[in-house]
């Protein structure tokens, strides 16, 4: 047996696994950025003729460029504040409270991941435009005002609606963070006479920390990569940002120049690694955040005694505006055959006929087999990676580590009408173009920190000892990982498979270029739609999409709590 | 009338049967199937149809035209192109043909079609997707629909047009430039038309398709759009400015793949294509305007129209025209 | 089993340094005692005690268990932990919050295929020698502090592993249950008559608990011995501040009287147990323990040294008076009879047997 002479603080032989995963994910995620690239530095597409920096002159020389960067830093940063201090919230309360109705609120806080990016922004234009939009006409009607009081054309208006469709992702990054979260910490801060917000400001929040800064750098390179926000409701109000100016760059003309979009991407994907590498820094002294020790813990439920029934109403009007409205007003436009503000006629019209035509359609229908078989095989698949690369990342620790890490979030920080080509352009090469194993290979690949971010947050609060005192009693590392790590695991895995699973449902920049006849997948036939503006059938196929999301959450939900109670890691 | 219409067509539709080589028919069921690769949308009834009167199956690859050309000429290049017949816009398949990837091959049914679609060989052209103004018939009174073009920089269209973003939508930027070309006398006016336009703050949107929604749901009440969606939108309150100047619009094109893998399928496939039976279920269904001599689609006022291509801009004109309009439309 | 490490050196790299965390340590452990590891954090203890048990690898040297290599650098040698069949207690416990204290106990036989019939009679024992009996299915997340200790313990010792270490085990326990913790292991251990290696930077757990000790600093072990042998005849100053308290009184060898050396100190002239080496004029340290030094009536034996001081601070701590007295410019730490009538500002003469004086080097 060979051993190893390089990686500090290990004391075994870490580095094939290592290694392994390096090649896997590199291979996975580095060869579609890697053609991208090349198609940057060259005359591009296909052709990789001589090295020329023309593009990165071209895209960075561009007088309005200082502008949409400016955008670009307001809207990342603002939608990803938003969204991690509104998922916070829910999160805490949903966690560590006796709030009533907890079930439906946890269900509630994932449903944005569960509807198609642009029918959720539809939505919003619906209920908020300056012109017609339903919440105006009801607060000019209601408080006598001459003008509209809100304009979702507006950096706030994409900020807010990002927000809301990224927080699933912060929400499912801290819930598993906070309900590992060990109350005597809490306590004894109680104990030394501090007041419950000096509390949380000074004990809850710092040991929280890796979990607060993944879902809020989770959230930043997700916004980053967002097409739906800047495209339904930034060009609208003339608000560019980098997604938007890449499409701009890829639609003036028939033949894009794929290389040039690329050229911009580049400035997302260093955006990323500088996140990354950041965030390894400020969780770099990773034994500060255990809570999970082995010393034992118990997540202790808050009193909320007086503030239980003004919580619910804001938890409940804040679910109910926030993420409710927008459904019914997706239920509300299948059932019509145009988009209309509701009234006698509007009522008049409603009829089934959406939903007729939807459910009768052969490519809708095995559009739905392969999004569900997309959807639950890829997210286990994805997160047996996931699982084996967090393990890396956050208990070996060494450079290797730092670059598995990196490389994880390569494709995914890429914006979407970008990736998708370098996708295609990478399993071109491959015998599995034009198969279901193209898509599934690069939704793990381009998802991957889904499944990641979820179980390193919650990996780094579970204490090496319990691993090791498993490797003493006799247990090969399999073992301990299949006996300890995985039921210790269940609420990040949870997680993880429900972000993957919803997003691979509803995944569309890279099926929007893989998916041939055959493995037609639901995004894009809601693309289609979007298209051909036909809004009624995009609503229906829409819902359908919730309901099958919704049930994959409620069987990992279920699964969860089994595998918990099986563990009894149950919290009472 | 209307009615009357239908039935008409409904018997013509069956006497116009579809009526083919009976060699090719069979080589052509030898292959099973043709591999579609196409631009234009909602076309199942014409695949379902050919698939009845041949008993080949045409199978439907959808691409946006943005991602058209990168996804053909990446298949072409791996060898892996397994599309028998191209459809997308002209200025597209020509790049393709420069490209190499096309066929020589002249169907027999374009006899029919004028002599202006029968290009060089490899491209033929069967309809125009044709721009029209698009408005809300139930907010825009009679008397204020545009009579001309110019008509949209009046004021009183301020904050009520919608339309495909001007710095980047190439169909919108090539009508544009048709504008300049064909419909004003001198390009001073032409450009003051432009700043009135621009002066009355239309809403940018991605592209074509989201240019209905805001005109139906009232949020705007006129749409620089196209007018095949007041037959696949109804029964949305939507028509079209009868403008006394022609419509412009890009032509839709078809070639063969010269790789083709189902060579014989392809050709069937693209004869059916251009037949009368298969232009009736484009016009009357998808609402397309077809070049077929005698089909409309079924939209008031359409068979009086006049429609015109528009020239092919090169990309890099398109890209300089959408520089220049980002400036126009960004003054006010 | 005995344990014999021999020039065993590791490394970390810590923000591009090369920190050594041990320094070319040999050590030879004897079979069936308590052998301890003590020494200030960072000095290298816990990462010898993972090198051994196998969680860390050393970067040079070699580690044998009862005669078998499991590691070795020169042969290319590492024995993963689970095939080392060691049982170990960590600092945390480790106690898996998701299993109950029957599962707990009862993993390390089930990883080794152990029958069901078998693996309860052998857990039923072990719970039944940490008196846990009747806890078996309680999870192990609702113990008290000192149940998961021995939880802990129970798991370590269920496979009967050839050896078994402690890293700080008792360093979680609130001070009175420490104490009964540590009499009750000592009586385990030489019940169970068991190699063991135990990890702890307390001095009274290491003396009290301890067959033998070495004393570790910055990753090299300075003494060896058994605690009566560290305690009293310790070789350095840093040892014997470490492991008690002390005075330590800088002088100079004047000459030598028979078995005794006379030395020149910051206090006076004083006589202590000569040690071979230190010829005349060689500067020393006097290493005076508070607890020898004695009372004396005004005029005393010849035999002692005589100290005069003036009392600066005196504590009642129960079973002494802990305190302060000056001589000269020399502070020195006392320990004195509870029963003494004593005043802060008191003069007093106070004496210390020779041979309890260690010399040290300066």
């Amino acid at each position: 047996m060979r051993k190893s002479f390089l990686s500090p603080g290990t004391g075994e032989n870490r580095r094939p696994l290592t290694f392994g995963l390096l090649v896997l994910v590199g291979g996975l995620t580095v060869c579609p950025v890697v053609l991208l690239l090349l198609g940057s530095l060259t005359e591009g597409l296909g052709a990789f003729g001589r090295l020329t920096l023309a593009k990165y002159r071209a895209a960075y020389a561009d007088p309005g460029f200082a502008a949409i960067l400016y955008n670009t830093f307001v809207f990342t940063v603002g939608s990803a504040t938003v969204c991690t201090a509104l998922a916070f919230f829910l999160a805490y309360l949903n966690t560590r409270t006796n709030l009533p109705g907890k079930v439906l609120f946890r269900i509630l806080s994932v449903v944005p991941m569960m509807i198609p990016h642009i029918l959720f922004c539809v939505s919003w234009v619906l209920l908020l435009n300056p012109s017609n939009g339903l919440l105006n006409l009801l607060l000019r009607e209601a408080l006598g005002l001459s003008a509209s009081p809100f304009n979702i054309y507006t950096l706030p208006g994409m900020i807010l609606v990002e927000a809301l469709l990224d927080l699933p992702i912060a929400y499912l990054v801290l819930a598993p963070a906070l309900s590992a979260f060990d109350a005597t910490l809490e306590e004894s801060s109680h104990v030394c006479g501090a007041s419950r917000w000096h509390t949380f400001f000074r004990v809850t929040l710092p040991v929280l920390r890796p979990a607060v800064l993944a879902a809020f750098i989770l959230v930043i390179v997700r916004s980053l990569a967002s097409f739906a926000v800047p495209s339904v409701i930034g060009i609208p109000g003339r608000i560019y940002v980098l997604a938007s100016h890449i499409y701009r760059l890829v639609a003036t003309g028939f033949s894009p120049d794929y290389g040039q979009a690329a050229a911009v991407g580049t400035s997302a994907l260093a955006a990323s690694i500088v996140l990354v590498v950041l965030y390894r820094r400020l969780t770099a002294s990773s034994e500060r955040f255990v809570t999970v020790s082995g010393r034992g813990y118990r997540p202790a439920i808050i009193e909320l005694k007086r503030a239980k029934i003004p919580l619910l109403a804001v938890v409940g009007l804040l679910c109910f505006v926030w993420i409710v409205l927008p459904v019914l007003v997706l239920g509300y436009v299948s059932l019509l055959p145009y988009s209309m503000i509701p009234g006698e006629k509007a009522f008049a019209l409603m009829s089934l006929k959406n939903w007729r035509l939807v459910l009768a359609d052969p490519i809708s229908r095995l559009s739905l087999r392969n999004s569900l078989l997309l959807g639950i095989g890829g997210a286990v698949l994805g997160m047996v990676l996931s699982f084996f690369v967090s393990w890396v990342i956050v208990r070996v620790r060494s450079t290797a580590a730092g670059i598995l890490e990196s490389l994880s979030f390569l494709s995914f920080s890429f914006p979407g009408i970008v990736i998708g080509v370098g996708f295609l352009w990478f399993f071109v090469l491959t015998p599995l173009y034009g198969t279901l194993w193209a898509l599934l290979i690069g939704y793990i690949a381009t998802y991957l920190p889904y499944g990641i971010r979820p179980l390193t947050s919650a990996l780094v609060q579970i204490h090496s000892h319990l691993e090791e005192s498993s490797r003493v009693c006799g247990a090969g590392p399999l073992t301990t990982l299949r006996r300890i790590v995985f039921p210790l695991l269940v609420p990040g895995i949870v997680s993880g498979w429900i972000l993957m699973a919803t997003m691979f449902v509803r995944e569309l920049s890279l099926s929007v270029v893989l998916s041939r006849p055959g493995t037609e997948v639901l995004a894009v036939q809601i693309l289609r739609f979007s298209e051909d503006g036909l809004w009624g059938r995009l609503a229906a196929l829409g819902i359908v999409m919730i309901l099958i999301s919704t049930a994959l959450v409620v069987i990992a939900g279920l699964f969860g709590r089994r595998s918990l109670r099986a563990f009894g890691l149950e919290a009472s | 009338m209307k009615a009357l219409a239908s039935i008409l067509s409904c018997l013509l539709l069956s006497s116009a049967a579809f009526a083919a080589d009976p060699a090719l028919v069979e080589k052509a069921r030898a292959e099973k199937k043709a591999a579609f690769y196409a631009n234009i949308t909602a076309v199942e009834p014409i695949l379902e149809s050919f698939k009845a009167a041949t008993g080949v199956v045409a199978e439907y690859t959808r691409l946006s035209t943005s991602k058209f050309v990168s996804t053909v000429l990446t298949e072409h290049q791996a060898g892996k192109l397994s599309a028998d017949v191209l459809q997308a816009p002209l200025p597209i398949l020509e790049l393709l043909q420069e490209k190499g990837v096309l066929a020589d091959y002249r169907p027999a049914a374009l006899a029919a079609y004028p002599e202006w679609t029968r290009r060089d060989g490899r491209i033929f052209t069967f309809g125009i997707e044709a721009v029209a103004l698009i408005y809300n018939r139930e907010l825009v009174k009679a008397s204020d629909v545009p009579r001309r073009y110019e008509d949209l920089a009046d004021p009183k269209w301020k904050d009520k047009i919608v339309m495909a973003d001007p710095s980047s939508h190439a169909t919108t930027i090539s009508w544009l430039v048709a504008l300049k070309e064909k419909v004003f006398a001198e390009e001073a006016s032409w450009r003051r038309f432009l700043q009135g336009l621009a002066a009355n703050r239309p809403m940018f949107v991605a592209s074509f398709g989201p240019t209905p929604a805001p005109v139906e749901s009232g949020e705007k009440w006129i749409g620089i759009s196209m007018p095949k969606y007041i037959v696949t939108k109804a029964p949305a309150p939507l028509d079209w400015a009868r403008v006394e100047q022609p419509l412009f619009g890009t032509p839709r094109a078809m070639a063969l793949a010269a790789a083709a893998p189902r060579p014989h399928a392809a050709r069937l496939f693209a004869e059916y294509w251009l037949s009368r039976e298969a232009m009736m279920i484009l016009a009357e269904r998808v609402g397309e305007y077809v070049l077929h001599p005698g089909i409309f689609p079924p939209i008031a006022g359409m068979e009086k129209a006049r429609v015109e291509a528009i020239r092919e801009l090169p990309d890099e004109e398109i890209r300089r025209w959408g520089a220049e309009f980002k400036k126009i439309f960004a003054a006010p | 089993m005995d344990i014999r490490i021999q020039g065993v050196s590791r490394r970390f790299l810590a923000h591009g340094k090369v920190i050594p965390a041990l320094d070319g340590v040999s050590l030879d452990i004897p079979a069936r005692s308590i052998f301890t590891l003590l020494g200030p954090s960072g000095c290298g203890k816990t990462t010898l005690l993972r090198c051994i048990v196998g969680l860390d690898a050393p970067d040079e040297g070699e580690i044998r268990i009862g005669g078998e290599v499991v590691f070795s650098q020169a042969q290319g040698i590492f024995v993963p932990p689970e095939k080392r069949g060691l049982g170990m207690v960590f600092q945390t416990y480790a106690i898996w919050p998701h299993m109950s204290v029957f599962q707990n106990v009862a993993y390390p036989l089930e990883v080794r295929g152990l029958s069901r019939d078998e693996i309860r009679k052998r857990v039923g024992r072990v719970l039944e020698f940490v008196q846990l009996s009747g806890f078996e299915s309680r999870p192990a997340t609702r113990l008290s502090g000192g149940q998961q200790q021995r939880v802990a313990l129970a798991r370590a010792l269920v496979a009967e592993p050839r050896v078994i270490l402690f890293d700080e085990p008792l360093s979680n326990l609130d001070a009175k249950l420490r104490e009964e913790t540590r009499k009750e292991l000592r009586a385990f251990l030489t019940r169970l008559q068991i190699t063991a290696v135990y990890v702890t930077h307390d001095r009274t757990e290491a003396l009290s608990l301890s067959d033998r000790i070495a004393v570790m600093k910055d990753g090299r072990v300075l003494e060896v011995g058994t605690p009566r042998e560290v305690y009293f005849h310790c070789g350095s100053r840093f040892v014997a501040d470490f492991i008690g308290r002390a005075n330590l009184i800088a002088g100079r060898i004047r000459g030598r009287d028979k078995d005794l050396a006379l030395v020149d100190s910051e206090i006076g002239p004083l006589r202590c147990a000569a040690r071979e080496g230190l010829s005349p004029g060689a500067a020393v340290t006097v290493c005076l323990r508070p607890e020898n030094l004695r009372l004396l009536p005004a005029a005393g034996q010849g035999e002692l040294n005589r100290l005069r001081g003036r009392i600066e601070t005196l504590l009642f701590v129960g079973e002494a008076w802990e305190g302060e007295i000056s001589v000269g410019a020399k502070r020195l730490l006392v320990q004195l009879p509870a029963a003494s009538e004593l005043r802060e500002g008191n003069e007093i003469d106070l004496g210390f047997v020779p041979r309890e004086a260690v010399l040290l080097a300066p």
